[in-house]
Formats: structure tokens, sequence, C-alpha cells
């Protein structure tokens, strides 16, 4: 892993809080991403692991703080403004479309880059077609990469959780991430599923160069795979470093064993 | 074993993303075209014309609008018939004020219309959804029928509020019998058929379903819910438009604001729920459904010999009963019993 070149910092969140009516789901949290790592986020239930990733990519909207993404700070990103900048994700509850096929829900993470109109696309000439062959071409790649050629055309709904959760890192994959966000990709899984997510998640970041984030609660996964760990407890960052750094943290003891 | 797939290899994604990417799918539904085109009006008769085939092809295609909004897009509307009378309004005031307007144009432009109706009365749907959102759209079946009625412009001042379509003509063509009638539509809704399919296939038929499906994803994978939910709204206003125009000129002929009312747009409703939500050939086995059932239980009862008063309330309780079997036996219409008949013909008679 040590071979793979880390470049700059490209996402920086600084100051983060956020809160939703009374209840602080975050609080005062700095995390900062370099290109090219894979970033696990861990904690606790509750943790706020899931709200950071929904500020990083819009879906809320923190009351204090900034983010700064490839150079551009703002007070909070937008979801469309997020996708059109290149960061994708998967969901903690899988939030495919189910009653789409496989095909159809990798081809909807393309969406961006097809340009035709809709009554093109009703007339199915031109640049409707031409376009819709071309991303079907990336997306079969996809479906190759993550070895789902099987269930190309069943409807997601038919699918077994382990491959739905593929489904969802190829749609997330299919919109060509420089950031890609990870919500539990491996929750529920069983060891031999977790082994073949761990390689895809693995492969994505060699291959592509794609910038991880990662949140996941089996420990052995998240040392293993990942370049640096932040650790939240409470909507607090309690711990932040590489592994090593992370599992020797008299804090981050406290909060996964409770207080000795 | 004459329905098999073996031996058809998919060379390139553009033959592997064909409508119908099955031979002889695509063998039985040019046959059966063909056969409407070209041998049904030989041997049908004009009563079969005008009371069943073209409000079957008219139903079909206002089903067809409203699947695309509420099958595709997720979007439940009880407003079908007033986009159904905004076309039909237009496009006779279109005929009335314009001299020369050609009555394909007409029809394009009662569409255009509908659309517009559609889209300010689909704004609500970005704020509100499910049943909140069915009862907003009641507001339009109620609003455009009221001002249709209020404002007599749009009746050119007839005082009975009725309005009689103008002739059909195209390039010098009269279409006055029901056949030629029948022909026009058929081209029409073929034509238009072939247009939702390929939007459904395409990128824009799949933002409607995933903001059908989750919103919040399809909004994080880039696309824009308020242009969806609105893009869903004008074509499937538009369909509804041309259907209703369709109506005016080729079925009834002669038509009050009236005529689009509520119930018009419940049995629409019905016929998109019997057909199969999300389902362009659903759209029109639901029309031939509800169109059709009401006939044959009328001949039914009728050769029973019952009185009168009987028979048209046995004909209501045995349609609601039906419609009611038919939810709890298959709630994804008759679209999905076709496609299980289909799958179960690819193995016949080797099921195993």
């Amino acid at each position: 892993m040590s071979e793979r070149k880390i470049g700059d910092v490209i996402l920086k969140a600084e100051n983060i809080s956020l809160s939703f009516g009374g209840v602080k789901a975050l609080t005062n949290i700095s995390l900062d991403v370099r290109e090219h790592e894979i970033r696990a986020i861990i904690g606790p239930n509750g943790a706020g692991k899931s709200s950071m990733l929904n500020v990083i990519n819009g879906v809320y909207h923190p009351q204090e703080g900034t983010i700064t993404y490839r150079g551009e700070q703002r007070k909070d990103m937008d979801t469309n403004a997020a996708a059109q900048s290149g960061i994708a994700r998967t969901f903690q509850n899988i939030a495919l479309f189910s009653g789409m096929s496989v095909l159809d829900n990798i081809m909807t993470g393309r969406n961006l880059k097809i340009k035709s109109s809709f009554i093109e696309q009703a007339l199915w000439i031109g640049r409707a077609r031409r376009e819709e062959m071309e991303n079907r071409k990336v997306v079969e790649e996809i479906i190759d990469f993550l070895q789902l050629q099987h269930v190309r055309k069943t409807p997601v709904a038919r699918l077994p959780y382990g491959i739905k959760k593929r489904v969802e890192l190829a749609r997330a994959l299919a919109a060509e991430p420089n950031m890609l966000l990870l919500d539990e990709p491996m929750a529920g899984m069983n060891v031999e599923e977790k082994q073949d997510m761990c390689r895809f998640v693995l492969d994505t970041n060699d291959q592509f160069g794609t910038t991880i984030v990662l949140i996941e609660h089996d420990m052995g996964v998240v040392m293993d795979i990942s370049d640096r760990v932040a650790v939240l407890d409470y909507g607090k960052k309690i711990g932040d470093g590489t592994p090593d750094e992370v599992r020797n943290n008299p804090e981050v003891i406290k909060a996964y064993l409770g207080a000795h | 074993m004459i329905y098999r797939e073996s031996g058809q290899y998919k060379t390139s994604y553009l033959n592997d993303s064909q409508i119908f990417p099955i031979k002889q799918d695509r063998y039985a539904v040019l046959a059966f075209i063909a056969f409407a085109f070209l041998a049904v009006p030989f041997i049908a008769t004009p009563y079969f014309f005008s009371a069943i085939l073209i409000p079957f092809l008219i139903f079909s295609l206002a089903a067809l609008g409203l699947n695309i909004l509420t099958g595709y897009a997720g979007q439940i509307s009880l407003g079908t018939a007033a986009f159904m009378a905004v076309g039909a309004f237009a496009a006779y005031n279109f005929m009335l004020r314009v001299p020369g307007m050609p009555i394909l144009l007409a029809f394009i432009l009662g569409g255009v219309c509908a659309s517009i109706v559609g889209i300010v009365f689909g704004l609500p749907s970005l704020r509100i959804r499910g049943f909140y959102l069915a009862a907003s759209t009641l507001a339009t079946q109620f609003f455009v029928v009221w001002c249709l009625t209020k404002v007599p412009w749009f009746t050119n001042y007839s005082s009975s509020g009725v309005i009689t379509a103008q002739e059909v003509k195209i390039l010098g063509f009269h279409f006055n019998t029901p056949e030629e009638k029948y022909l026009l539509v058929l081209a029409i809704v073929c034509v238009m058929a072939l247009l939702a399919k390929n939007m459904v296939r395409s990128t824009v038929g799949r933002s409607w379903m995933a903001v059908r499906d989750m919103d919040v994803a399809a909004e994080v994978i880039g696309f824009k819910i308020m242009r969806t939910k609105l893009t869903a709204f004008a074509v499937s206003s538009f369909y509804c438009g041309v259907a209703g125009a369709l109506f005016a000129y080729c079925y009834v002929g002669t038509v009050e604001p009236d005529a689009y009312n509520l119930d018009l747009s419940f049995r629409i409703l019905f016929m998109v729920i019997i057909g199969g939500l999300g389902s362009i050939l659903g759209s029109f086995l639901g029309a031939g459904f509800i169109v059709l059932l009401p006939i044959v239980l009328s001949y039914i009862v009728h050769v029973t010999g019952l009185p009168n008063s009987v028979t048209s309330n046995v004909e209501l309780m045995v349609f609601g009963a039906l419609i009611i079997f038919f939810l709890i036996v298959e709630p994804h219409g008759l679209a999905r019993l076709w496609q299980v008949a289909k799958e179960k013909l690819r193995l016949w008679p080797f099921p195993h």
C-alpha cells in the first residue's frame, strides 16, 4: 500500500457543527482527506459518522463550519454541486432504485455524462443513442470489474443483500468519481462477502486512484485497508491518525472498551 | 418450444437495448401492428370502430400519459381528465381562431397547452407527495372544468357550453368515417407509444424511476429533482392533452367541459393500476380491460334476460368485484401477468 502516491489534501472540513433541533449531531469537527487515500471514519453507533458523510456531500447543511473541496471553500455543500464535482457515495441502508434492473441502476450513475435532451431521447436519434451506447460501454466495464455480469438484467429488488451492496458501489463508480464516500459497505456481510468487498474497494483505489472515505464497524477491515482513521464519539472527534496511532490512543480505547 | 431465444446473440449494445430484444416478440408486435393497420379496417364494423377500438386507443393514450407520471415518476395524479380537457379545448380554439391551422399541429399545440398547465399544477409535487399530492391534483380537476365552464371564450360563447369539433382534415384528406378516424388515432397512438418507450429506456426515464424509487439517492447521483418531476408532469400532460383532443375530435365529436370530469380521471387511474404501473404495455392492457369489460358484461347479462334495472346494477357490482380481485391477485397488474406468462413460455414444455 505504501507505494501508492498519496497527494495533497483535497477535502477539508473545518469546525463543522450540525444539530437537529436541540440534538447535537456533530460538534466542532475538523477532518481532512488527501487525494488517493483511503480514509476511514469509525466510532460507536450514533457517533455522527453518517452525519459527517451527509455533510460532505450536501444532504445535511451544518450550522457552523466550512468545507473546502478542491480549493473551493464554502459554508455547506449542495448535493448537486457535490455530484457535479465528482463526489459519489453509497448509503448505509441500501438506497438502490428497487424497481429497475441492475444495468439501469448503474446507468443512472452516468446521468451527469448524458447531455442530450429528453426530446432527442424520445426520438432515439443521433446524440441520444450514441450517448446511451457510449455510457453503456463504461457501465459494462464496471459490471465486469465488480463481477455483476450474471445479474445484469435482474430487477434489483430480487437480489440478495451482498450483491445489492455491490450494485450500489457500481452505481457510485459509474460516475467516475474523484471521491467515493462509502457508508458501511460491509455491514451485515459474511466473511467472504467482506473479503470480496475489501478487494473491490482496494482495487478501485488502486486502479482509478479514487479517494475513498469509508465508514465501517469491522475493526479488522478498517485497520487493514485504511491509510488514516478518524474516530468520532458523541459527535466529537476523539482521535485521528494512522491505524497504529489510533489503536494506541487512550481516548479511543476508552470509547470502545469503556472506562478502565 | 417456439418461444426460445437460444441462438440469438447480441453482438452490440445497440442490439441489446432494442425495445423487443427477443426476435419472436419483435415479429409478433410487427405482425400485430400490421394487422391493426391493414386487416382490421376490412373486418371491423362501424360499431366496432366507434364503440370499442377508437375509445380503447384514446384511453390507452391517456393511460400511457398517466402511467408516465404515476407509474414511472411515482407522482399520483387525479387530474388526468383535466389535462385531457385542456388539450381538447386548446386544440378546438387553435382550429377556430387560427386560419389554416393544420389539425395535427392543433393536436400538438393542445398537448403543449396541457403540458404548461401540467407544469403549473405539478409545482406542488416539489413539496408534497403521496395522498397530499393526489389531493392537490384534484384541485386541477375542479379548477380546469370550472374555468372552461365559466369563461365562455373557451367554448366560443356557445350557449350550452358545448363545442363541436371541427372536421378532421389532413392534406386535403377528410377523416369522416369511423374507419378513417380509427386509422388516424391508431397512427398517432403508435408513434406516441414508441416515443414513450424510447423515453423510458433512456436517461429521462431512468431519472423518473430514480425519483420514484429513492429520491435522496437520485439527488445524490446528480439528478435534479425539480426538473425531473416537472418533466414528468409536462410529458404526461402532453400525452393526456393529445388524448383529450382525440377524444373530442375522433370519438365523441361534440363535447362539453363536464365530459372531462373526475369520473374520467378515476377511470384512467383504474386502467393504469389494473394494467400495471410503470409499464407501457400495461397502459394498453388496462385500457382494453376497462373499455371491454362493461361491454362484455352487459352482453352476458343481456343474454340472461334479466330486466334492465337489474342488469346495469349487476354490471357495476361485477366490475367492482373484478377490480378488487385483480388488485389482490396481481397488484402489479395485467402487464406483470403477461410477463410471468412469457417467462413460463420460455421454458415450456421443459420447466426444469
